[in-house]
C-alpha cells in the first residue's frame, strides 16, 4: 500500500511542481499517471523514492514513513525505477547494468570491486532471459537498439525483487511496437509478480489499453483519479486543454 | 523589474558618470555594478603600469557606455555588454602587443643564419658513430751537434704494415724533412706529430690509393740529440657505436622520462580521489559538500598557479639537488592540473545514470563506482597520458634549476 499525503514540492527557482497531492495505491494495481508535460509526472515519482526532496507532505509505502526515513538503501531497493531514457551505464556491461540492480542489497565493500554472490548472478541471467537477451549479456549497454536498453532496464528493476515500480515515461523515446514489449513486460510483472506498478505515459490509448486506474496530473494538482473508461471527451480536455486531440498509437 | 522597483535614470547616470558602476549599484545591480567599478580601475591601473597611459583615454567610451548602461538599468532594460568586452579586448591585444616587443623584421638577416644552425644542428642529432681505431708509424731523426748520437737505428720494416721514412734523417735548424710513407690505408687523411714532452702538429697529410704518402716538414728544434715523429691515421673498421654523447646523455634521459612518469603517477594517486570531492554535481547536496567542494578547487587552483621551477627552486631546497627534487616539484603542480581535468570530466557526465543508480538503493560511493567511473575513465586515461607528455618536458626544465634528469646534465 502506498499512501502519499498533501504532497508539494517548490523547486528553488519558485516552480510550484507538485500542489497538495493526495493518493492511496493498492498492492497490486498498475496505474497510469498521465497529464501536459510540466504537470508533476515525473516530479511525483522521483519525490517516491526521494531522488528529489518532497517540500512537505508524507508518504508511507507499508507503513513506513519514506519522507521519514534517515537512511533510504531499505526503501529505494524496495522500490525500482525505470527511465525514459534507460538511464543504463552505456560503456558497461549489459550484465553489470543489470547486476547492478542488486547494490542495495549487496555487502557494499564487496560489490566496489564488483563482487556479487552466485545467487546474483543466476537471477541476473534468469531476469535477462525473461526480457529476452541472455545472449547480450557481456555486449556494451549502448551497443543495443532502444527497445533493448529498455527491456535491460526492466531486468534492472527486476533483480530489486521490488514491490513497486516507478515507470517514468518508459516507453515515451521507443516506436510504438517497441513500446508495447515494454509495457507488456510490466503488466507481467503486475500481474505475475504482484508488484505494484506506477507509470507515466503521454499516450491515453496506452493508459487505456494496461492501467486499471489513471490519475491524470494538471499544474500539480489531480485533476482526475478513476478508471481508464471513464475519460471521455469533456475529461480529455479538461486534462490536456480545449486545444488537445486524441492521438492513438496501435 | 515591475514598476516600483524603478529607479531615478539621471541619478543612476549621474551617479556612474562620478564612479563607473555605482549608478548599476544604485539600480540594485550588484555584480554589474562591482564588476564594472573594479574591472574598469584594474585595467586602467594596469594600462598605467605598462606605460600605455594614451590608452586610458580611450577607455572613457567604456565610461559613457557604462553610463548609458546606468541609465538604462534604472528604466529595467539590460543593455548588451558585446561592446564594451569587445573594446576591452582590442585594447588588451594592443597592449600586449606592444609589452612583448613583437618586431617582425628582426627576422631578417644575420638571426636568420643564426636559426639556420640552430635549427640544422637539431636535424642532425649525433646518436651513433663509426667504430674506428688509430693506426701509427714512427721514425727518428737525428740533429745534429754535440752529444748527438751518430746514428740512430730505424725499426725494422715489417711489409704490409704501415711505416714511415724520414729523408734526410740527420738534420739541423730548419732543415726540410720529407716523410714518407707507405702501406697506410688509401685514401685517407691522417696527422703528423712531434712527440717530445708535448705532442706538436706537424701537419696533415693524406694517402694515394696505394696507401702512400710524401709530406715535409720543417725542423725547428735546435738542441742536439734524437727526435721522434709520429704518423698517425683514424680509420674506421667497419660497424657502428653509440657516440659518447648519446652514453653520457641516455641515461639521464631515461632518468626524464621515469621523473615524469612518477612525478604523474604521484600526482594522479592524490589528484583522483580529490577530484571527486571537487566536482560540482557530485558536491551539491548539502551545504557541507559544496564547502568541500570549494576548498579543493581552490587548493587545485593555487597547485596548479605556482610555476613548477618555482616549485623545484623550493624542493630543491628542501631535499638538495636530485630527481626526488624534480619528482615533488612535477607531482605538486601535476595535482592541480589534473584534479582539475578530472573534475570537469566528472562534471560533464551524464546524470541519468546516476540517477538509475541511486534508485537501485546504492550508497553514495557505489553510486560513484557503478554510475560515474565507467563514464570517465577513458578522459581520465587521455588526460593522465597527456600530463605525462608535458611532465617529460617539464622535467627537462627542472632538471636546470637541479631537479635532475637530461635538464641538469645541460648545464
Amino acid at each position: 500500500m502506498l499512501r502519499i499525503e498533501n504532497l508539494t514540492k517548490i523547486y528553488p527557482n519558485g516552480t510550484k511542481a507538485l500542489d497538495g497531492i493526495s493518493l492511496d495505491v493498492p498492492n497490486g494495481q498498475f496505474v497510469a499517471v498521465i497529464g501536459l508535460s510540466g504537470s508533476g509526472k515525473s516530479t511525483l515519482l522521483r519525490c517516491i523514492n526521494r531522488l528529489i526532496e518532497p517540500t512537505s507532505g508524507r508518504i508511507f509505502l507499508d507503513d513506513v514513513e519514506i519522507t521519514a526515513a534517515k537512511d533510504l538503501r531499505p526503501i529505494r531497493r524496495k522500490i525500482a525505477m525505470v527511465f525514459q531514457h534507460f538511464n543504463l551505464v552505456k560503456r558497461s556491461s549489459v550484465l553489470t547494468n543489470v547486476l547492478s540492480g542488486r547494490l542495495g542489497y549487496t555487502n557494499p565493500a564487496a560489490s566496489l570491486v564488483h563482487m556479487f554472490g552466485n545467487d546474483d548472478l543466476a537471477d541476473a541471467r534468469s531476469n535477462l532471459a525473461r526480457v529476452g537477451l541472455l545472449e547480450k549479456e557481456h555486449e556494451r549497454a549502448d551497443s543495443l537498439s532502444g527497445g533493448q536498453q529498455q527491456r535491460v532496464g526492466i531486468a534492472r528493476a527486476l533483480m530489486q525483487k521490488p514491490e513497486l515500480i516507478l515507470a517514468d515515461e518508459p516507453v515515451a523515446s521507443l516506436d510504438p511496437a517497441t513500446a508495447h514489449i515494454v509495457l507488456d513486460h510490466l503488466e507481467q510483472m503486475n500481474k505475475h509478480d504482484g508488484m505494484t506498478v506506477l507509470c507515466n505515459l503521454h499516450f491515453l490509448s496506452l493508459a487505456r489499453r494496461y492501467a486499471h486506474r489513471v490519475i491524470a496530473l494538471k499544474a500539480g494538482k489531480v485533476v482526475f483519479d478513476g478508471t481508464p473508461d471513464e475519460i471521455d471527451d469533456a475529461r480529455f480536455k479538461e486534462i490536456y486543454g480545449e486545444d488537445a486531440v486524441q492521438v492513438e498509437i496501435a | 523589474m515591475n514598476g516600483k522597483d524603478q529607479k531615478n535614470s539621471i541619478i543612476a547616470a549621474v551617479l556612474s558618470a562620478i564612479l563607473p558602476g555605482l549608478g548599476q549599484i544604485y539600480s540594485h545591480e550588484w555584480r554589474r555594478g562591482l564588476v564594472i567599478l573594479i574591472g574598469l580601475t584594474a585595467q586602467a591601473a594596469l594600462f598605467y603600469g605598462v606605460g600605455a597611459q594614451w590608452l586610458i583615454g580611450v577607455m572613457g567610451l567604456i565610461w559613457l557606455w557604462n553610463i548609458w548602461d546606468a541609465f538604462s538599468l534604472a528604466k529595467g532594460i539590460r543593455v548588451s555588454t558585446a561592446a564594451p568586452i569587445i573594446l576591452i579586448l582590442i585594447l588588451n591585444l594592443i597592449v600586449s602587443w606592444k609589452v612583448t616587443d613583437i618586431h617582425i623584421p628582426s627576422f631578417q638577416g644575420e638571426q636568420r643564419k643564426v636559426i639556420g644552425n640552430i635549427v640544422s644542428g637539431l636535424g642532425k642529432p649525433d646518436f651513433i658513430s663509426q667504430k674506428t681505431r688509430q693506426i701509427t708509424a714512427t721514425a727518428k731523426y737525428i740533429v745534429i751537434g754535440p752529444g748527438a748520437p751518430a746514428s740512430i737505428k730505424q725499426p725494422a720494416v715489417k711489409h704490409g704494415e704501415p711505416s714511415i721514412t724520414l729523408s734526410p734523417s740527420k738534420v739541423e735548424k730548419g732543415t726540410i724533412i720529407t716523410v714518407t710513407g707507405v702501406d697506410f690505408t688509401p685514401q685517407s687523411k691522417g696527422s703528423m706529430i712531434l712527440l717530445g714532452a708535448d705532442e706538436i702538429p706537424a701537419g696533415s697529410f693524406h694517402t694515394d690509393k696505394n696507401g702512400r704518402f710524401e709530406m715535409k716538414f720543417v725542423n725547428d728544434r735546435y738542441i742536439p740529440g734524437d727526435y721522434f715523429v709520429q704518423a698517425r691515421m683514424v680509420v674506421p673498421t667497419g660497424g657502428w657505436s653509440l657516440s659518447s654523447t648519446l652514453k653520457d646523455a641516455a641515461p639521464r634521459m631515461f632518468e626524464t622520462i621515469y621523473l615524469a612518469f612518477i612525478g604523474t603517477a604521484l600526482s594522479l594517486i592524490f589528484a583522483l580521489p580529490l577530484s571527486f570531492l571537487g566536482a560540482r554535481n557530485l558536491m551539491s547536496g548539502n551545504a557541507f559538500c559544496r564547502a568541500v567542494y570549494g576548498l579543493v578547487r581552490v587548493m587545485f587552483s593555487v597547485l596548479r598557479s605556482v610555476e613548477v621551477l618555482i616549485i623545484a627552486v623550493i624542493a630543491v631546497a628542501a631535499v638538495g639537488i636530485g630527481p626526488f627534487a624534480g619528482v615533488l616539484a612535477l607531482a605538486i603542480h601535476g595535482i592541480g592540473a589534473l584534479g582539475k581535468l578530472y573534475s570537469e570530466a566528472i562534471e560533464s557526465i551524464e546524470h541519468g545514470p546516476i540517477e538509475a543508480i541511486k534508485s537501485t538503493g546504492a550508497n553514495d560511493l557505489q553510486t560513484v563506482v557503478y554510475a560515474v567511473v565507467p563514464q570517465v575513465v577513458p578522459q581520465f586515461i587521455a588526460f593522465t597520458l597527456y600530463r605525462w607528455d608535458i611532465n617529460v618536458r617539464m622535467a627537462t626544465v627542472i632538471g636546470l634549476v637541479g631537479g635532475g634528469g637530461i635538464g641538469y646534465q645541460l648545464i
